[in-house]
């Protein structure tokens, strides 16, 4: 579960396959389980506003599970203190299959802190990553947006970005 | 029943799924830095790199190294060179690859190429 697996021949074909069958069996509901590896909390803030009448993350299928085991998707804040390590692993064991699972804010993708005695330095030292939702903390708007790319219903669009001012 | 139960009804379409219209409220919160190649040098690349508190920037040679994930779009960059950083306005940034984030900044200034003999000009 540590650490990132190089692709070989037939992974590709495989990985299409699992992102169909995600695509089908999340497209219209899908229960999200927050965790909360260290995060200062505004991330969480941001999460709990999506669920507000503004934004309203019901009407597109989405539902906040209090228990892992209810979950489809595990949204992880925070740059995933060392302490955490076994509940953290615990959650994800814990969450029935097929799972997906989203980092959320700079913190969790590897900003912030750096790994030291405290912190790993990003979610995805110790949990397979499937997303990734910049921002500080990222607005509600990018976690939904993130949270559609995750179940295939939104293109990805910062591929195309390359963050250059063109001279006017 | 409330009207906009019965459009629903009438149309099939309850609610939108993303929103069908660009929120102009959207890009209000800051977002991350753009960069002027042409306004950037070496000096001032590491002048940025310095300043970045979250290691979203690093500098190779003739390029910035801007990583998206690790930027916290808290304008340090922004206020240290107005003339060669500005805000991108992009916030739809979620990605299912890493790398995707991590955005190569060509550096254009005057004092970047260094001449045959390898120093800076």
């Amino acid at each position: 579960m540590t650490g990132q697996v190089a692709p070989g021949p037939g992974v590709q074909a495989t990985a299409d396959e699992l992102r169909r069958t995600v695509a089908r069996l999340f497209g219209r509901s899908l229960h999200i389980r927050t965790l909360d590896t260290g995060s200062c909390a505004a991330c969480e803030q941001e999460i709990r506003l999506l669920a507000a009448p503004h934004y309203d993350l019901h009407r597109l299928g989405f539902f906040f599970t209090p228990a892992p085991r209810h979950a489809d998707l595990l949204m992880a804040t925070g740059p995933m203190i060392r302490a955490f390590d076994n509940a953290a692993r615990k959650t994800y064991q814990a969450m029935p299959g097929p799972k997906l699972v989203v980092a959320t804010g700079a913190c969790a993708l590897g900003g912030v802190y750096q790994p030291d005695a405290f912190t790993h330095g990003g979610v995805g030292e110790v949990l397979p990553v499937d997303v990734w939702i910049p921002g500080c903390p990222p607005s509600p708007l990018a976690l939904l947006q993130g949270l559609l790319v995750a179940v295939g219903r939104l293109a990805e669009k910062v591929r195309d970005l390359d963050f250059i001012q063109e001279r006017e | 029943m409330p009207l906009w139960s019965l459009q629903g009804l009438r149309r099939g379409v309850v609610t939108t799924r993303y929103p069908a219209r660009p929120d102009p409220a959207a890009a209000a919160p800051p977002t991350p830095p753009a960069f002027r190649p042409e306004a950037l040098t070496r000096d001032l690349a590491d002048r940025l790199v310095a300043v970045c508190p979250s290691w979203a920037l690093t500098r190779s040679n003739d390029t910035l190294i801007f990583d998206v994930g690790a930027c916290t779009a808290c304008g340090r960059c922004r206020a240290e060179a107005p003339g060669a950083v500005t805000a991108s306005g992009e916030f739809e940034l979620a990605t299912t690859d890493r790398a995707q984030l991590v955005k190569r900044i060509p550096l254009l200034g005057r004092n970047v190429t260094a001449n045959y003999h390898g120093k800076s000009a």
